[in-house]
């Protein structure tokens, strides 16, 4: 699973390349923005990019908008000292994922990389959070290595909410990407957050409800 | 207003107008003048000549008789050599003689009377005398008419008019140059006012001092206040960018003699204490970095954006999502109480996203458990609300000014609630600071104006 990352600056360049090797994703450094559209304007095999926006060459906007124009799937990470959440909403815009300012902390971006990652997992991946893991391969999942057997709609609600572990999920947000062909209303949803709180309870992992923002999954 | 308009044309297009207006009513009256006076001329050759011819008239033969004397008829043919005329009628009215059967003139009593006819597709001066015979056995009354074609009075009317037109274009250019004139001095201070302002450093801001006439020293008056009012803000802005340096210089000054310490030192263990002490100040410094530049573009008027409708509501569920993660790593419970619909309002999204994320942030450096974000309709507001060591009521103003932090212990800029306030102010927002509900923390407010869009 490698990752991109483009920025200019080599202190932070290169701590970030260690920083992120440590945490087990490969990662390849660019330091130009043509030499990245370059890179990018063809198939590439990057499961993540980490892209600065104040580059030398072309702007990290350019870079991204030439990756976009043909691969739509790829996260993007944009990191970029404009602070104001006026420039993130215009990465956004243009098909980033996600956005952080400079400073960050690293703990605060390797978080984001692997929500960025476990959101776009490949079928077959491997997630886990705290005694709870889901085998992607033979869609199973276990708590503490004994296996879980759910019903097949609580097994789509805790694999939308495992991937996204550590955010909270809104109800609207769980319809969406959980029960995607069939219509699942409020109530029912609660029923299912409430059936699966009870096969959680005492496991280590938790299933909270977050005032406002939807249902976190996390680690006691 | 036109790029063509101008003080100056102003002035002389109001001055000239009338000036030329008055030019032609002269003009006017000069030739209405000339033409009076050359008849007033050549009316007495008439009333001479019809004199002449009456004092010839005679009673022979039981009637009237007239000896016409060629003198009477001369001196009515000038130079210009116009056709005379002469007509002699008797009491009733009836042609006695003449070379012309001229026509009668209304009016009757016994004075000479001149006036102007249409006569066989000539125009004539006519002269009527009425007379009567000055014998001792006749009185019979009769009349005597002469006219002659205006030809030589045409001619004294143009050479007289000719004359004082002359005189009125002479006059006329005169008033124009003195007018020209008088324009050019009195714009003269505006002159002198344009070539000041265009020749000031640009970088000086001292009042303007030069001697104007009245209505342009309110304008210079107005000008001074203005760049008054700029001193002051410039005057805020230096305080501010040393502020600004200083906040910066401290810690960078920390950082830099904790590490040169460490490297002094043989013990790994102290290394790793300098670096962390070294990774929270470079932390610190940086935040404070980017929230300086954010309150400076806040407080810049030239850049302040549109605002566009947005859901108040929508707004807050991003701001709060955003702050979440790092909460959660930080123990630190973080909800949302919001209205399930909409609450629209005229505002700038992403500031008002920016003073939910300096709050929240704020409650975290200051040792809050549980944050709440709480979005209330009518009026529309904004709290974020914590169960930190909140701030004592009495320094609750002071910490909306840059730089003034609450507690000294606390890794905060001091910045925070400066930027949360410039974006309440720029929303015509009310922000206050009140205890948080069960008594203890913070509760910051943002009331909008009723104005919902």
């Amino acid at each position: 699973m490698k990752l991109l990352l483009v920025e200019d600056d080599t202190l932070l360049a290169e701590t970030l390349q260690d920083a992120l090797g440590l945490a087990g994703y490969p990662v390849s450094c660019l330091t130009d923005g043509n030499e990245a559209r370059e890179r990018l304007a063809g198939r590439h095999d990057f499961a993540l990019i980490l892209l600065d926006l104040n580059l030398p060459g072309c702007s990290g906007l350019e870079v991204l908008a030439t990756l976009r124009s043909h691969d739509a799937d790829t996260p993007v990470l944009i990191l970029t000292a404009r602070g104001a959440i006026e420039d993130r909403v215009r990465g956004l815009d243009l098909g980033a994922d996600d956005y952080l300012a400079k400073p960050f902390a690293l703990d605060e971006l390797e978080a984001r990389v692997r929500a960025l990652l476990r959101r776009r997992h490949p079928p077959g991946a491997h997630l886990q959070v705290g005694p709870l893991a889901f085998d992607g391969l033979a869609q199973r999942f276990t708590l503490a290595d004994e296996p879980l057997n759910l019903p097949p709609r609580e097994q789509r609600l805790l694999g939308c909410l495992m991937r996204h572990a550590g955010e909270p999920v809104d109800k609207a947000q769980l319809a969406g990407e959980a029960f995607a062909e069939d219509t699942v209303g409020d109530n029912a949803i609660e029923v299912y957050v409430h059936r699966l709180r009870r096969r959680l309870a005492d496991s280590g992992v938790e299933l909270r409800t977050i005032r406002g923002l939807g249902y976190l999954l996390t680690e006691s | 207003m036109k790029a063509t308009d101008s003080l100056y044309r102003r002035l002389i297009t109001w001055l000239l107008l009338p000036l030329l207006g008055l030019g032609a009513l002269m003009l006017m009256q000069a030739y209405r003048s000339a033409h009076d006076a050359a008849d007033r001329a050549f009316d007495r050759l008439l009333e001479a000549a019809s004199l002449a011819i009456a004092e010839q008239v005679k009673w022979q033969d039981e009637q009237l008789w007239l000896d016409l004397p060629p003198a009477a008829l001369e001196m009515l043919a000038t130079d210009a050599e116009e056709r005379v005329f002469y007509a002699l009628y008797d009491n009733h009215g009836r042609f006695i003689t003449g070379n012309a059967d001229l026509p009668a003139l209304p009016g009757g009593d016994d004075s000479l009377r001149f006036a102007d006819t249409r006569w066989h597709d000539m125009t004539l001066r006519v002269g009527v005398r009425p007379a009567r015979l000055d014998s001792w056995s006749q009185r019979e009354r009769f009349e005597v008419r002469v006219a002659h074609t205006r030809e030589g009075r045409d001619q004294l009317t143009w050479s007289l008019f000719t004359g004082s037109a002359s005189r009125i274009a002479l006059m006329a250019l005169l008033a124009i140059a003195v007018v020209l004139l008088a324009i050019r001095i009195a714009l003269a201070p505006l002159t002198r006012l344009r070539r000041a302002i265009r020749h000031r450093d640009p970088r000086t801001l001292a009042p303007l001092d030069l001697p104007l006439p009245r209505e342009l020293a309110e304008l210079r008056e107005t000008l001074n206040e203005l760049l008054a009012r700029m001193r002051r803000v410039r005057a805020n802005q230096e305080r501010f960018i040393g502020d600004a340096s200083h906040q910066l210089r401290t810690p960078l000054a920390g950082l830099s003699a904790r590490a040169e310490l460490a490297l002094r030192q043989p013990e790994p263990a102290a290394w790793r204490s300098a670096l962390e002490t070294i990774q929270a100040s470079s932390a610190r410094t940086a935040r404070l970095a980017v929230q300086l530049l954010s309150l400076t573009r806040l407080n810049n008027p030239e850049a302040a954006p549109a605002p566009s409708t947005l859901d108040l509501v929508a707004v807050a569920r991003d701001a709060t999502r955003d702050a979440f993660a790092a909460c959660h790593r930080a123990g630190i419970a973080l909800e949302l109480d919001a209205p399930d619909t909409a609450i629209p309002l005229a505002g700038i999204d992403w500031q008002l996203e920016e003073a939910l994320n300096n709050l929240i942030d704020n409650a975290r450096r200051y040792g809050a458990r549980h944050v709440t974000v709480r979005v209330q309709a009518d009026p529309p507001r904004l709290q974020v609300e914590d169960d930190g060591p909140g701030i004592p009521a009495e320094r609750r103003l002071l910490m909306l000014r840059p730089f003034h932090r609450g507690a000294e212990t606390g890794d905060g800029s001091g910045l925070g609630l400066a930027i949360v306030d410039s974006i309440a102010r720029g929303h015509g927002a009310r922000l206050t600071l009140d205890d948080g509900r069960h008594g203890q923390g913070l509760c910051v407010t943002m009331t909008f104006q009723g104005d919902r869009a």
